[in-house]
């Protein structure tokens, strides 16, 4: 999918991501507009409908660029959420790790 | 479709009452269901135009696995609610459609409003996680590019599908706080064609219905386990991904099945008792029949007094049928006051979610503890609770708690404790709002209210007073102004707020041991319990909850003040005497106060004055009209009320009438019509 050749860059999600976290994301996503990114979720604990808007609406640009944004790793907070919230993007969670 | 809320009701029937339900009917239904769904592909958990149908009705079907019962055979199982408690766990919609529980479709759609207000849509998700099992769909078609999305808009919006074992107020309850800020609808039964429609046009896009129950939280999700290959002895195995999409051949069955199900339930019923059953009724209907009571209630008084009047001697047949009628009247009023009222617990349970979000701005840790919540109250006091309620907790949040670090350094548990208790107390609701924070801060609060101009640099005021002056309007300690408090909008408003519910505030606060704000309030809103009294031969009604005690003026108690104002010395303290038919224009002089009785008040502010009657003719409870919707606000007359003679009786605003004695404001508005 992913039309540069370098590799992606990744993108590392803070702890917290409530209301007050969505604009910095927003901004954080942005500027890597254009570019492969991969994110980490790793050490979210906490996540609003806000940041998911933020990330959901990322992945779906980056999908219309051609572009490939992937969440590599995720903590269980994240995925659970993201299931709570009835999302299912596979980029935002792929397949492998709901397992 | 129809033919499963048929059986759902049923189900649901049998459920309540006791009663057996046939499990092959069930499966039956659930295969034309499964098979319905099969129809629309589901595309769980892998979207992306990747090739779905085989998991679909898998992931439906993966929890349910664990289901212990199954054959096809009639075999009646028997239910009971506890049954229902132990499986609630795992239950799964083909079961749920086999347990009595019932379905809701609910949409849910937040405004950015609810986000800035610190509602979070996870946290109502995950309460109403609590309520039943969900399947969520999330609309993203809002969702703009990311270059222009504000990252602090609603977009999202969801529908969800929701099965519990609770009533659709249980559903309600989660959305209590948030509904004025989001589009949120509950609709019973399962909108099964929406979610399919929903379904397969998103099948390129992210929205696939998530089956979600709690146990997930701690458990695997429930994506594409291959279900076929589990020993699987559930309803739903039955349903294998080989069979073939379609409903009809299921049906005949399903029919014959209702045949005997219907016999079968006949027989069940006759034998279990029925449990009480509930209407739903307008609140407007319940309104009426109060007010008409009330008339009632006047009329009964009124045939009394005229029987006596006019039969001095009377009948005793007459006397005895009056008295008779007398408490009848009274039972029906009990029982119709009985009707609304409600108990506590829809709002104490909302104060758990602000408490949790509050404590999750402020960084605090706090547990909230409720006693009492099965404290019956009037509807419409539990209406008005909610406002000054939630403002108050989120003040002992806020101000009252420490932060984690400082109550370690205190050598108190981290945890802040929040005790919210209701309780009965001689005919009114007593609410206790307690921290175990760090107190008032006495010294604070006095340099801010100097500081504000509340009160003069050198005011010698005891602890009592000084706590009382956050009630102040305007009055805040917030260093920032926060969403949380210190916007200006303080515990003023909570006062007035409680004040109009003819409530009263207190506070008890030690340092380093935390505050009490105690609240007390009327029962209901309809009655009320008044001190009958004459001024200038106009019968007013003093609200006895106002009145802390009732004297005699002696002559040599009285002491002029300036050339109007007039003091009572009441053990020790002076206090202002208000003469109340003066102030009202019902007269235009002073009245000589030893003619007349003291009642001593309790007004804003904690201040005490002795309010000047003529006489007092006694103590009754009283129903209240207002004046409001009857005639025009007047000011210091709270509403009317009719005596027993038929004549209207003014029920006095206290507070109105003493700020009017401070600065005679009252005066100017005020004429003689209101005598009425």
């Amino acid at each position: 999918m992913s039309s540069t050749d370098a590799a992606p860059k990744t993108l590392k999600l803070p702890e917290v991501l409530d209301l007050n976290a969505a604009s910095r994301l927003h901004e954080q996503v942005l500027a890597h507009k254009g570019e492969d990114i991969d994110i980490d979720a790793t050490d979210v604990s906490r996540v609003g409908a806000q940041c998911v808007q933020v990330l959901l609406a990322a992945a779906v640009s980056w999908r219309a660029d051609d572009q490939s944004l992937k969440v590599k790793q995720a903590s269980d907070a994240f995925i659970k959420t993201l299931q709570l919230l009835g999302i299912s993007d596979e980029a935002l969670l792929p397949k492998e790790m709901l397992k | 479709m129809l033919k499963s809320a048929d059986v759902l009701a049923d189900l649901t029937a049998a459920s309540r009452d006791g009663g057996s339900v046939d499990k092959s009917r069930t499966s039956d239904l659930v295969k034309e269901l499964e098979a319905f769904a099969k129809g629309t592909p589901l595309p769980v958990a892998a979207p992306v135009a990747e090739p779905v149908r085989q998991e679909a009705p898998v992931a439906v079907a993966a929890p349910a696995a664990p289901e212990p019962t199954d054959d096809a055979g009639f075999q009646p199982v028997p239910f009971s609610f506890d049954d229902f408690g132990d499986e609630a766990d795992e239950a799964t919609p083909a079961e749920a459609e086999g347990g009595g529980r019932s379905v809701f479709t609910v949409r849910f759609k937040p405004r950015s409003d609810l986000y800035a207000k610190g509602n979070e849509a996870v946290l109502l998700m995950r309460d109403l996680a609590k309520v039943g099992d969900l399947q969520v769909i999330c609309e993203i078609d809002a969702l703009p590019p990311i270059d222009q999305l504000d990252p602090e808009g609603a977009y999202f919006s969801w529908l969800i599908r929701v099965e519990t074992d609770k009533d659709e107020d249980a559903i309600r309850h989660v959305f209590e706080f948030a509904e004025w800020d989001c589009l949120f609808e509950v609709k019973p039964g399962a909108d099964e064609a929406l979610f399919s429609v929903h379904t397969a046009s998103g099948e390129d896009l992210p929205m696939a219905p998530v089956p979600f129950d709690l146990s997930m939280l701690d458990e695997e999700p429930a994506a594409a386990a291959p279900v076929a290959d589990a020993p699987a002895p559930a309803v739903v195995a039955a349903v294998s991904v080989e069979e073939a999409p379609l409903a009809p051949p299921s049906l005949p069955r399903a029919e014959k099945a209702i045949a005997a199900e219907a016999e079968k339930k006949e027989a069940a019923v006759a034998g279990v008792p029925a449990a009480p059953q509930t209407i739903r009724v307008d609140l407007d209907r319940v309104d009426r029949l109060i007010n008409l009571v009330g008339e009632l209630v006047i009329n009964q008084a009124m045939l009394a007094q005229s029987v006596v009047e006019n039969e001095s001697g009377g009948s005793s047949a007459i006397n005895l049928g009056l008295e008779e009628l007398q408490q009848l009247t009274r039972e029906i009023q009990d029982s119709v006051m009985a009707i609304r009222a409600q108990p506590v617990k829809p709002v104490f349970q909302r104060m758990g979610r602000i408490v949790r979000e509050i404590a999750d701005m402020t960084g605090k840790n706090v547990r909230l503890v409720t006693e009492g919540e099965n404290t019956e109250v009037d509807k419409t006091v539990i209406d008005k609770l909610a406002e000054p309620l939630t403002h108050m907790i989120r003040n002992a949040v806020d101000h009252g708690l420490e932060t984690p670090e400082k109550r370690l350094a205190l050598g108190k548990n981290a945890e802040g404790v929040l005790r919210l208790t209701a309780k009965h107390r001689s005919g009114r609701i007593v609410i206790e709002i307690a921290d175990d924070g760090a107190g008032i801060n006495r010294e604070r609060v006095r340099s801010k209210a100097i500081e504000n101009g509340l009160i003069a640099p050198d005011a010698n005021l005891s602890d009592e007073d000084i706590d009382n002056l956050i009630f102040h309007p305007g009055f805040s300690t917030a260093e920032k102004l926060s969403d949380i408090s210190g916007r200006g909008v303080g515990m003023d408003v909570v006062k007035r707020s409680i004040q109009q519910l003819g409530g009263r505030i207190s506070i008890t606060s030690k340092p380093g041991k935390g505050s009490i704000f105690t609240m007390s309030l009327p029962l209901t809103l309809a009655v009320l319990d008044g001190m009958v009294v004459t001024v200038a031969n106009q019968t007013l009604v003093v609200p006895l909850t106002a009145i802390v005690e009732t004297l005699q003026p002696e002559k040599q108690d009285i002491h002029a003040f300036g050339p109007t104002q007039r003091l009572i010395a009441i053990r020790d303290t002076f206090c202002p005497l208000v003469d109340v038919g003066h102030i009202l224009n019902f007269r235009s002089y002073l009245a000589n106060p030893i003619d007349g009785v003291a009642l001593l008040v309790e007004s804003e502010g904690g201040g005490q004055r002795a309010l000047m009657v003529d006489a007092i003719q006694g103590q009754r409870q009283v129903v209240i009209k207002s004046l409001e919707a009857n005639y025009t606000n007047v000011p210091g007359i709270a509403a009317a009320t009719i005596l027993g003679d038929g004549r209207v009786a003014l029920i006095l605003d206290v507070d109105a009438v003493v700020t009017a004695s401070r600065g005679h404001a009252l005066s100017s508005e005020m004429t003689l019509s209101a005598t009425g």
